[in-house]
Parts: structure tokens; C-alpha cells; sequence
């Protein structure tokens, strides 16, 4: 009799080792009440199920029998709140945001057209910027326009792209950009640091610029003066900067998981990341559009080094007179200046 | 699937045969050439000049490097992030074990076959850019010299988008870019990979001769 019930003593031991693993919800019955010998509960224990699984809903921890697993969380619940705000308000208004921005590029190019160089185009060029400050500038904005086009789709893929290729091409769609994201991501870190420090120093905002701001620019007509980058482009490269460094974090954060200890830092990366990508990417259109076919004379400037005279007056007459200036010093001397837009 | 059948199968065998065909037609075609005979008396032997040369142009020389600086760190980054990209990244050893070589080796560890990737990607977006800004390279790249960057940075990009080795249309996808990527190999500016070889040796065989190696 004392060998049967050791036996059955060790079989429940036996049986219960891995059950107590995959039972991770609390006693229903307080120890307290049923150490004092009280009955466990009323008919449905101390709590109901509705009861229980609210608190499991809400993302409370449960001690789990077994110690090596410690403290478990059932239902992630912060996550649920996480989708809703980044499936809600981020996806909403930052497509609003990204459709604002282009509407607001398309609006100025019909209303305003291209701004034309009013004296002509003289000939004479004057250096604008070196090798170095053009490939910097085309690296970051190479790699950024991949990650804006690959997260544009990690984001609003599911709504726009999903619908019209169905649910198996936007798989491989989805992880194609995905996989983008993450490799292009690091390099863009990489070229925004040697932005930062390559253009810093001339967009740093000077007292100039207050009157440009007073004269709305040359967007509109009219003339402000500016040193080698106006208002408008200062502003537009401390917003890189700033937004960069805040998506270079989150996005550290995000394809290293394993630097956080909580499953909120990433959340909260995920959603900070995409509202800081939803408030450049609209400015950075207008950049590009601004820098390319907006501006006559402007794109000369990132692709040969040089700009016209007339266009540097215009634009940029401040720092135009100094470059030029210093050229005039230059001649007679007969340094040996560099032919504009020769590599560096 | 049938597409993807034909990129897999026949399409592969295709490329890879005329790239192995086209690359040894090549060289064979610029071996046969020859070299003119020098009557001088050699100063030198002419073997040890061209290995010299060989080597010695892997840097520039002291007076080109302020010029050059830039196209030699893009250069080394992308031709060597490309290479192990090529060579020891766990999938292509895999394939090549599997439908070339019939043996593998060692593969690096994922997060440097991304760095390598990251790399090479870097080099490579800094050299087209210097191809088109820099007015000397301008002047002298045509149209050869666009399609073998943007070939190979379509063949690299596309690898870029299958890294998760989940989805067949994307390996598809890439393969079929390497193989129009082969294809191309041989009649382009891409044969540099092999031919520069011939060209610092040629050039060292006759500096070396003279006793001086440039």
C-alpha cells in the first residue's frame, strides 16, 4: 500500500513538472484561503473567466510555475496599442502628409513654373562645390531614396500595393523592401555623419537670413540675399540632420532588437521612426524638385561643380561677390586654381 | 513557376556559357595578339617587370594620390565588398557547390556578408557618381560603361532584395539579372576583372625590360 501510493506520488510529480511549464496563468484560488482551509472560490473559483482573461488581456505578467521561465506576459497589450496607432493616426495623417507634399510641389511648378536665371546665362562659371561635397550628396540622397521608397512600401504597402498585386506578390514585394530597408539603412547613417560635417559650417543660420525670410525668397519673385545656402536650404538641412539622427537611432533600435531589454523601446522606435521619415520625405520632394527641373541652373551645382555667374548673383549674391572676389585675387597672382568642377 | 523554371534551368546554363565561352575567347584573342618584337638590348628581365607592375599599381602613385583619393577608396570598397560578397556569402557557396563546382567552403558569418554587401554598394554608388561628375571620366565613359554599373548594381540590388531566401520569385528575379549580367560580361568593360591583368603585365614586360617599372 505505502509502494502504491509512492508510486502514484512520483507519477503525479512526474506528470505535473511539465505541466506547471506550460500553465503559466495564476492560482485561481488566493494560497491565503485555501492554506486556511477555506473552500477555493464560489463556483467559478475567486475570479471568473471573463475577469481572468481581462487581466491577461491587458498584458498583466503571470508567475509561472516553473522559475527559469520568471515573470510572462500572455498578451503583449501594449502591442496591440502600438498597431492601432501606428495602423491609425501615423499611416493616416503621414499619408495625408506625403499627399500634401507632393500636391504642394505639383501646385508650385503649375502656378510659379520654372524660375528662370532673369539676366541669362553669361558663360563664365564659378566653382559651387568640390568632388567631395558632390559625392556626399549624391550618396545620401541615392541611399535615401531607396529606404523612402522601400519604407513607403513597408508602411502603405498593405493598403495601396496589396489590393492591386494580391496577397502573393505583395509578399515578395514586402520582404524585397524590407530586406532593403535593413541593408541600405546603415549606409545612410554612414553618409548623413559625413554630411554633417561636410556642410555644417556653411548652414549654420546668419543674420542674412532674416532678410531672406522678410522677402519670402526668390520663390515668389523679387530677390533676398543669401550667402552660399539660403534660408530655405539651411532649414531644409538641419531637418535631414535631425531627422536622420532620430531615424538612425529608432532604426538601430529596430534591426538590433536585441539592445533593449522591453519590447516598448521598439514600439515606440517603430512609430518615431516613421513619423520622422513622414516629415522629410514630403520636404525632400519639394528639395528635389526645387534642385532639378524647379530651379534653371540650380541641379548644374551638385552635377558639374559650377554655376553659372548670373544664376550664383541671383540666388545666392552673397557669397556669390566672395567666391568671385577671391577668384579676382587669385588671377593675377596666377595661382594655379583648379578648373571648375575638376576633381578633387 | 514555368518562368522561373526557365531562369533556374536552360536560361542559366545559357548565360553561364557564354560568359565561360566569351570570357576565354577573349583572352585567348588578346593573348594571340602577341608583342612586338623588341630589338634593344634588355637592361632587365622582363617577367619580374610585369609581376612589379602588377602589383605596384594596386596603389596609385604618390604625386596621383591627392587626385585619386576618392576613386581609390570607392574602388577598393566596392571591388572587394563584391568579391566576398561573391565568394562567401553562405548562398552562393551553396549554389556553386550545388550547380557549378560540385564542392563548397567555409562561409562568412551573416552580419559581415552584409557589411561586405554594404560595401560594395557604397563603392559602387561613389564610382558611377564619379563617372558622371568628374568632367576627365566623363568625357571618356560611353554608354558601355553605364550599362555594366547599372547592370551590376541591379545584380547586387536584386541579391539585396532575396536576402531573407523566403520568396522563389525573388531569387528568380536575381538570377535572372546576374544572368543578363553574364551574358553581357565578355563584350564589355566588365572583362576588366580578367584582362587587367594582361594590360599591367603588358605594360610591366616592356618597362621592365628598360629596367625601370612606372
Amino acid at each position: 500500500m505505502t509502494r502504491t501510493f509512492v508510486w502514484i506520488l512520483l507519477l503525479a510529480g512526474f506528470l505535473a513538472g511539465p505541466l506547471s511549464v506550460i500553465a503559466p496563468l495564476p492560482p485561481l484560488a488566493s494560497p491565503v484561503i485555501a492554506a486556511e482551509g477555506a473552500p477555493p472560490g464560489e463556483s467559478l473559483g475567486n475570479e471568473s473567466d471573463a475577469d481572468l482573461w481581462r487581466r491577461v488581456r491587458r498584458g498583466e505578467s503571470f508567475m509561472l510555475s516553473d522559475p527559469r521561465l520568471g515573470a510572462a506576459v500572455l498578451v503583449q497589450s501594449e502591442g496591440e496599442e502600438w498597431r492601432s496607432i501606428r495602423n491609425g493616426p501615423v499611416s493616416r495623417y503621414g499619408g495625408i502628409l506625403v499627399l500634401v507634399g507632393l500636391g504642394a510641389v505639383i501646385l508650385f511648378a503649375l502656378l510659379r513654373g520654372k524660375v528662370k536665371i532673369e539676366g541669362g546665362r553669361t558663360g563664365r562659371r564659378i566653382p559651387r562645390f568640390t568632388m567631395l561635397e558632390r559625392s556626399i550628396h549624391w550618396f545620401v540622397a541615392a541611399v535615401f531614396i531607396l529606404l523612402a521608397i522601400s519604407g513607403l512600401i513597408i508602411l502603405f504597402g498593405r493598403y495601396i500595393l496589396l489590393p492591386v498585386i494580391g496577397p502573393s506578390a505583395f509578399g515578395a514585394v514586402a520582404s524585397a523592401a524590407m530586406q532593403g530597408h535593413n541593408l541600405f539603412g546603415p549606409l545612410f547613417i554612414v553618409g548623413l555623419l559625413v554630411m554633417l560635417f561636410a556642410y555644417a559650417l556653411d548652414n549654420i543660420f546668419q543674420a542674412a537670413d532674416a532678410k531672406w525670410i522678410i522677402k519670402g525668397g526668390n520663390l515668389f519673385g523679387g530677390h533676398a540675399p543669401s550667402w552660399k545656402y539660403n534660408f530655405g536650404e539651411k532649414t531644409y538641412f538641419w531637418l535631414v540632420v535631425m531627422t536622420g539622427l532620430v531615424l538612425s537611432v529608432t532604426g538601430i533600435l529596430m534591426e538590433f532588437p536585441g539592445l533593449v531589454d522591453t519590447m516598448w523601446y521598439l514600439q515606440v522606435s517603430t512609430i518615431v521612426h516613421a513619423t520622422a521619415a513622414l516629415l522629410v520625405i514630403p520636404v525632400a520632394m519639394g528639395h528635389i524638385y526645387l534642385g532639378s527641373i524647379g530651379v534653371e541652373g540650380a541641379l548644374e551645382g551638385m552635377t558639374e561643380g559650377t554655376v553659372d555667374e548670373n544664376w550664383a548673383r541671383e540666388h545666392h549674391d552673397l557669397w556669390a561677390e566672395k567666391v568671385m572676389r577671391e577668384m579676382a585675387e587669385d588671377e593675377p597672382k596666377g595661382a594655379a586654381k583648379p578648373a571648375p568642377g575638376a576633381a578633387e | 513557376m514555368i518562368i522561373v523554371e526557365i531562369i533556374e534551368g536552360p536560361l542559366w546554363y545559357l548565360a553561364a556559357t557564354v560568359f565561360v565561352v566569351g570570357v576565354l575567347w577573349r583572352i585567348i584573342g588578346i593573348l594571340r595578339l602577341g608583342r612586338r618584337t623588341d630589338l634593344s638590348v634588355p637592361r632587365a628581365a622582363a617577367i619580374p617587370g610585369a609581376v612589379k607592375a602588377l602589383f605596384r599599381h594596386l596603389l596609385p602613385h604618390h604625386s596621383f594620390y591627392n587626385k585619386t583619393k576618392l576613386h581609390l577608396f570607392a574602388g577598393y570598397l566596392f571591388h572587394i565588398g563584391l568579391f566576398v560578397v561573391l565568394f562567401f556569402a553562405a548562398p552562393h557557396i551553396a549554389f556553386l557547390e550545388e550547380r557549378v563546382l560540385g564542392f563548397g567552403w567555409e562561409a562568412m558569418p551573416r552580419w559581415a556578408f552584409i557589411v561586405s554587401a554594404q560595401a560594395a554598394f557604397a563603392g559602387l554608388i561613389l564610382l558611377w557618381f564619379r563617372r558622371i561628375a568628374d568632367p576627365t571620366m566623363r568625357q571618356i565613359s560611353d554608354a558601355d560603361d553605364h550599362v555594366g554599373s547599372w547592370l551590376t548594381f541591379i545584380a547586387m540590388l536584386t541579391g539585396c532584395l532575396a536576402l531573407q531566401e523566403s520568396n522563389v520569385s525573388l531569387r528568380a528575379l536575381h538570377m535572372l539579372s546576374v544572368e543578363i549580367w553574364l551574358i553581357y560580361f565578355p563584350f564589355s568593360r566588365l572583362m576588366h576583372a580578367f584582362t587587367f591583368v594582361l594590360s599591367r603585365g603588358y605594360t610591366g614586360i616592356i618597362y621592365g625590360r628598360r629596367g625601370v617599372t612606372p
